[in-house]
């Protein structure tokens, strides 16, 4: 019971991790509109947290720089389960325009498993929210498994 | 005045929150911009001048052989795209459309394909110009997606390299004399090569209508173009390659 008590306020309350893994901050700033009191994801109990350890759901910008990627995948192992892996924009799924590119390790995929992508360069905020939104159902989802 | 903000806090009791509802109604005022990309395989001409401006590669070509020509899939993936609208701004036939639809958001990558078919029938024959009527002006290679024609005015001199072109048709629709057309299609059927032929009779053997005639002490090799299904039989059984299909001279 105390269980079932924990899962259902968890689930209405996602904590984001944002990674910035080489964006060139489009997508960060539209990612910060999102919580901004005009689209306020913050009504679905999102918040950025300061850790991953914190982390319910990441969202991960930028194409995987040579740089970032051994942080990256040190951060998302911190990060603990269930989880739920948005990438934000073109570049984490394919490289984008910097595909083929020595210092650019896209796509997302070959790292770990990307639950949901919102595409566009950059997304809108009205299309982040609905990422995020479907994010925090498949969260919801791997959470009642998991304790099945 | 003491309570300044209290005529602020009764006007905000009466007027609607500043925050956007969820799910969001549909943005107004888009505009010019550019969301999901709409593609028309019906108007596609197969120039391939999407494919060599995308920068990011996000558009994939899939040519499968279907009865009477082929269907050319063309793929835009939206997950690889940087929305630049540069093809859609070189596409000739209005094929490729840029809409606002921002909706973007997938779980799976099939989500985010944009797919369409072209039909391409191959009865066309090789391109050519009526050069008594031509004025050498250039449009038509100046238009060509693949750069696959030369035109020199001072010597008046037209040529095309038939191997670079893709028959999309654009420069038939360019040219102000009307002078350029598709000639007679070349008629199909198996190919001899003479230098690969070892004689062995296979093919003779494989025709099932048998067609084809090999002597092999006179080393000669006949095929009876009436009776020939063009099945690739031969083609497929033939030890040396010597056999193909493509276009036969007579």
């Amino acid at each position: 019971m105390f269980n079932k008590l924990i899962n259902d306020s968890a689930s209405k309350s996602p904590w984001l991790y944002h990674i910035n893994s080489g964006s060139c901050n489009g997508c960060d700033i539209e990612l910060v509109a999102c919580l901004t009191p005009r689209y306020d994801a913050e009504r679905f109990g999102f918040k950025l947290a300061g850790t991953p350890r914190h982390a319910d759901i990441v969202v991960v910008s930028g194409p995987v720089t040579s740089q970032s990627k051994e942080r990256l995948i040190r951060t998302l192992a911190q990060v603990p389960e269930p989880k739920c892996v948005v990438s934000l924009g073109s570049c984490p799924k394919s490289g984008n325009v910097f595909k083929g590119s020595y210092s650019v390790e896209a796509p997302l995929d070959d790292y770990c498993h990307v639950d949901v992508s919102v595409a566009g360069c950059t997304p809108k905020p009205e299309a982040i929210m609905e990422g995020l939104y479907k994010a925090a159902l498949i969260l919801k989802e791997k959470r009642e498994a998991m304790h099945k | 005045m003491m309570f300044p903000f209290l005529k602020k806090a009764v006007t905000n009791a009466f007027t609607k929150p500043s925050t956007e509802a969820f799910p969001c109604p549909e943005a107004e005022g888009l505009g010019k911009y550019r969301g999901r990309i709409a593609f028309d395989g019906e108007k596609c001409v197969d120039c391939g001048m999407c494919i060599k401006v995308c920068a990011p590669a996000a558009i994939t070509l899939d040519r499968e052989d279907v009865e009477g020509g082929q269907n050319i899939w063309r793929t835009f993936d939206l997950t690889s795209c940087t929305f630049c609208a540069t093809c859609a701004d070189f596409c000739d036939e209005g094929a490729i459309q840029m809409t606002t639809d921002y909706h973007m958001v997938g779980t799976k990558h099939e989500d985010l394909l944009v797919k369409g078919v072209t039909f391409k029938k191959t009865i066309m024959g090789e391109l050519e110009c009526d050069t008594d009527n031509c004025i050498y002006c250039g449009l038509c290679a100046r238009n060509c997606p693949q750069g696959a024609i030369t035109v020199d005015r001072t010597t008046k001199t037209w040529q095309i390299d038939h191997e670079k072109c893709v028959k999309c048709g654009i420069c038939i629709g360019k040219c102000p004399k009307k002078v350029l057309k598709f000639g007679e299609p070349k008629p199909e059927g198996v190919v001899f090569d003479e230098s690969k032929c070892v004689y062995c009779t296979l093919c003779a053997k494989k025709c099932p209508v048998g067609a084809i005639e090999v002597d092999r002490p006179n080393k000669t090799w006949t095929i009876n173009r009436e009776t020939c299904i063009k099945c690739g039989a031969c083609v497929k059984g033939c030890p040396k390659q010597a056999l193909s299909m493509g276009p036969i001279e007579e």
